[in-house]
């Protein structure tokens, strides 16, 4: 059976948001491994002198770059294949989808611009009162908003796509690529509302200023379904397409997966007080609240390990695995873009325990701005998430492209390359908060620093330069593959693993939308709604800005 | 089909089973360390 | 697409309730150690103008320190500011081994950190907002505090101590 023929402009479209994402991976990225090195007494800031001023500009570069610009141009440009290639249909109204693209791109090159001048040293969680050029926080929104109006020329197409198929189930990928983008629609209101009435205002000088307490507020309503707007890409190809293309899987449960995903919309957003249990301004009682929410969150993530462990098993024993653990040999692993996966989600296990330890309300008391904080969430958003994403990129640049994947075997390295540096890294920094370091702080410098931290920062170097090795191989290899010369012989096949059941034995209710979402917004009302009033009634604009840096 | 869906109805997730029990035991172990040293320190009020 | 049934696999169920039972014993060990043991995170204590804090004669922060308010009970009053340069004040304090301490932290300027090594006393520090929370000194020892919120070009400098004389 030939697949759907996505057509040459939206192949395209897709491959323009992987090649500003890979780039922002790659100038992200090499700040990562100079903390690092920093860290274990090797400073190479004094080089960088006249393009970069301090260790904290290349730290808000790389937040900036990795955390928000790879993340996001690689999410949508993911997700509207996704729809496009689920719903077996083109976009409704490329138009729409191009300008949203294009207020994106524009929108990081006017915060880079600031950025790069030293006049947004703000990190990126830009916690006022540090206060940035308005440049950057006009380019922020232009990013944020720019990925709304791609997100709306989703919904479009699949409103389209509705209409002429009123009774059918939506296709996994569609369905979940959708709910992300929902997700992010709701969620992204959060520092909407910070910028443009604060922080915009007031960098411009038209208020004199800012509520922090209230900043941080709005900025968390944001920042933690943020992380699940990076992970679900992640998930929707460890459920739908990893099973197929680890050899032979099919899903274990599309209903519980489908499920899944609307747990997932409906309690992302109602538990950004996990990451102000210390703040002074929030009631306690609001916080635990968010702490049991949390746990809630943590469930869905039980269901999909689950999920996406017997998909994979399933396949595994069809093609002879045996024994308890020995199947796991049985998968592709040859396959770089199937290793990168597996390796992303075995890390992904210990970011998960790290996590549930950040978000257990008090013992946040241990961890909260600890080295264990980067320590848990490069094994999130930069290990499960990010070699996740470049897994997919092995298959899907030539998918798009139509060029062969230029040295499979570098890429299998690659990804175990990460994998090594990466437990490396993250272990010892894991350690280190426990001992009490801090993170976005060059500690090489640092006062306070006793000699028994020493071996783990050291070791936070070693995993910083394995990384950056890793790094330079993913970049060689993308950059091969884009300029390949050989081409593939026929399109390749998008990966797509059938369902055990039949989706359309589930309930009818996992294909409405209308209770997930009220159900969603009520619930944000209700956790949210009595602590923003409170903050809101009672908003002292009294902190103006500081340059400080 | 028939065929087909009785193969699949066979499927029992040991595999799966087992790596999620690793997995909870190193969740339970690296969490109950971490809360113990919370409690260690006392309290804060 | 009609009316049907979730079909849920018995592993799988079993391993939904388990999940569940985890998570919910987890959230008894937290409950317990912040009700039943006072390991609590700070709760909203007094808003402040940033501006007048550390200059106001009647603000206690104006005159920060230690206060002893009961034999072994302490109120420590500390700013943390970066302005004009970055440093908490006062940069140590002395208490005997047992004391008990109050800890009241406020910023005039950007937003801070606190933490206390090797105690459960670890905070944001907020301008506007007091943050409290309490630590019994058992050992004798030196404690820093350190910050740990990036608060401009001397952030990584940024810290004092608690000294505990037995
Ligand atoms: C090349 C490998 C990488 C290395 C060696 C590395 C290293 C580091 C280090 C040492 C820090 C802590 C700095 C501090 O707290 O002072 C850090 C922060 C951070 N990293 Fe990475 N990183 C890497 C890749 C990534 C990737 C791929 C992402 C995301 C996709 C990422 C996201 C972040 C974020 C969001 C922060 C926090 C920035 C902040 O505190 O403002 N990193 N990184
Ligand atoms: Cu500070």
């Amino acid at each position: 059976m030939k697949q759907y023929q996505v057509s040459a402009a939206e192949k395209k479209f897709i491959g323009s948001h992987i090649l500003v994402a890979v780039l922002a991976l790659a100038v992200g990225s090499l700040f990562g491994p100079l903390q690092a090195f920093e860290h274990a007494g090797w400073d190479f800031y004094v080089y960088l002198k006249p393009l970069i001023k301090s260790y904290y500009q290349g730290l808000t570069v790389h937040g900036v770059l990795n955390a928000l610009v790879w993340t996001t141009f690689f999410i949508m440009g993911f997700l509207t294949f996704n729809v496009i290639f689920g719903l077996k249909r083109p976009l409704k109204n490329p138009v729409l989808n191009k300008v949203g693209f294009w207020m994106m791109v524009v929108g990081v090159v006017v915060a880079a611009i600031p950025i790069l001048a030293n006049e947004a040293t703000v990190l990126f969680t830009f916690y006022p009162p540090l206060k940035a050029n308005w440049a950057f926080y006009v380019g922020l929104t232009l990013v944020v908003v720019g990925s709304w109006v791609e997100g709306w020329g989703l919904f479009m197409t699949y409103a389209d796509w509705r209409k002429e198929n009123k009774n059918e189930r939506t296709p996994f990928i569609a369905f979940a690529s959708l709910v992300t983008v929902l997700l992010w629609q709701i969620c992204t209101l959060g520092v909407a509302v910070e910028i443009l009435t604060m922080l915009l205002p007031w960098s411009l000088g038209l208020i004199e200023g800012v509520d922090p307490q209230l900043a941080r507020t709005y900025f968390w309503f944001t920042g933690h379904p943020l992380v699940y707007f990076w992970l679900l890409p992640a998930y929707i190809s460890w459920y739908a397409m990893l099973p197929k293309q680890a050899g032979g899987g099919k899903m274990f449960s599309d209903t519980l997966a489908r499920l899944a995903f609307w747990i997932f919309l409906v309690l992302s957003t109602p538990l950004g007080f996990h990451h102000q249990y210390v703040d002074p301004g929030v009631p306690p009682a609001w916080k635990f609240i968010h702490a049991i929410l949390t746990f809630g969150v943590f469930f869905p993530s039980m269901m999909t390990a689950f999920t996406v462990i017997a998909s994979l098993e399933y396949g595994a024993r069809k093609n002879g695995g045996k024994g308890a653990l020995g199947w796991i040999g049985k998968l592709n692993w040859s396959d770089p873009s199937v290793a990168s996966q597996l390796l992303a989600g075995i890390l992904f296990f210990f970011g998960g325990i790290g996590g549930l330890a950040n978000a257990s309300y008090n013992v946040n008391l241990v961890l909260h701005n600890t080295a264990f904080v980067p320590g848990h969430f490069h094994l999130t958003v930069a290990t499960a998430v990010t070699l996740s994403f470049t897994g997919i990129s092995y298959w899907l640049v030539p998918y798009l492209t139509g060029r062969k994947l230029w040295q499979p075997k570098w890429a299998t390295i690659q990804a175990w390359v990460w994998f090594v540096g990466m437990i490396v890294f993250s272990n010892s920094m894991h350690v280190l908060g426990l001992l009490g370091a801090p993170r976005r702080v060059p500690l090489n410098l640092a006062p306070y620093v006793p000699a028994e931290w020493n071996s783990r920062l050291f070791q936070v170097g070693l995993g910083g330069a394995i990384l950056f090795v890793s790094g330079l191989i993913y970049l060689v290899v993308i950059y091969k593959t884009a300029t390949n010369k050989e081409r593939v012989e026929t399109e390749v096949e998008v990966p797509i693993a059938e369902s055990m059941q039949d989706p359309d034995s589930g309930p009818i209710w996992l294909d409405r939308w209308s209770p997930w979402v009220y159900g969603a917004l009520a619930l944000i009302v209700i956790v949210y709604g009595p602590v923003l009033f409170d903050l809101i009634k009672n908003i002292a604009l009294t902190s103006p800005g500081f340059r400080v840096w | 089909m028939a065929k087909k869906d009785k193969e699949d109805n066979e499927f029992r997730p040991t595999g799966t089973v087992t790596v999620l029990v690793i997995f909870v035991i190193t969740l339970i172990a690296i969490w109950g360390t971490i809360y113990m040293i919370l409690v260690g320190r006392g309290g804060t009020l | 697409m009609s009316a049907q049934n979730m079909h849920i696999d018995s592993y799988e169920r079993n391993w939904m309730i388990f999940s569940f039972i985890l998570l919910a014993v987890f959230a008894s060990a937290i409950a317990v150690a912040a009700f039943g043991m006072e390991i609590q995170v700070p709760a909203p204590e007094e808003r402040v103008d940033p501006g007048t804090v550390a200059t106001d004669p009647n603000s206690p922060w104006s005159n920060p320190g230690l206060r002893e308010i009961a034999p072994g009970k302490y109120d420590a009053y500390i700013l943390a500011r970066a302005v004009p340069q970055w440093e908490y004040l006062p940069k140590e304090i002395t208490v005997p081994v047992g004391s008990r301490v109050t800890f009241y932290v406020t910023s005039p300027d950007v937003q801070h950190g606190f933490k206390i090594q090797d105690t459960n006393a670890n905070f944001m520090v907020l301008p506007g907002q007091v943050s409290k929370l309490t630590v019994t000194f058992d050992k004798p020892g030196a404690y820093n505090f350190i910050c740990t919120e990036f608060c401009g070009a001397g952030h990584g400098v940024m810290y004092g101590a608690v000294i505990v004389t037995p």
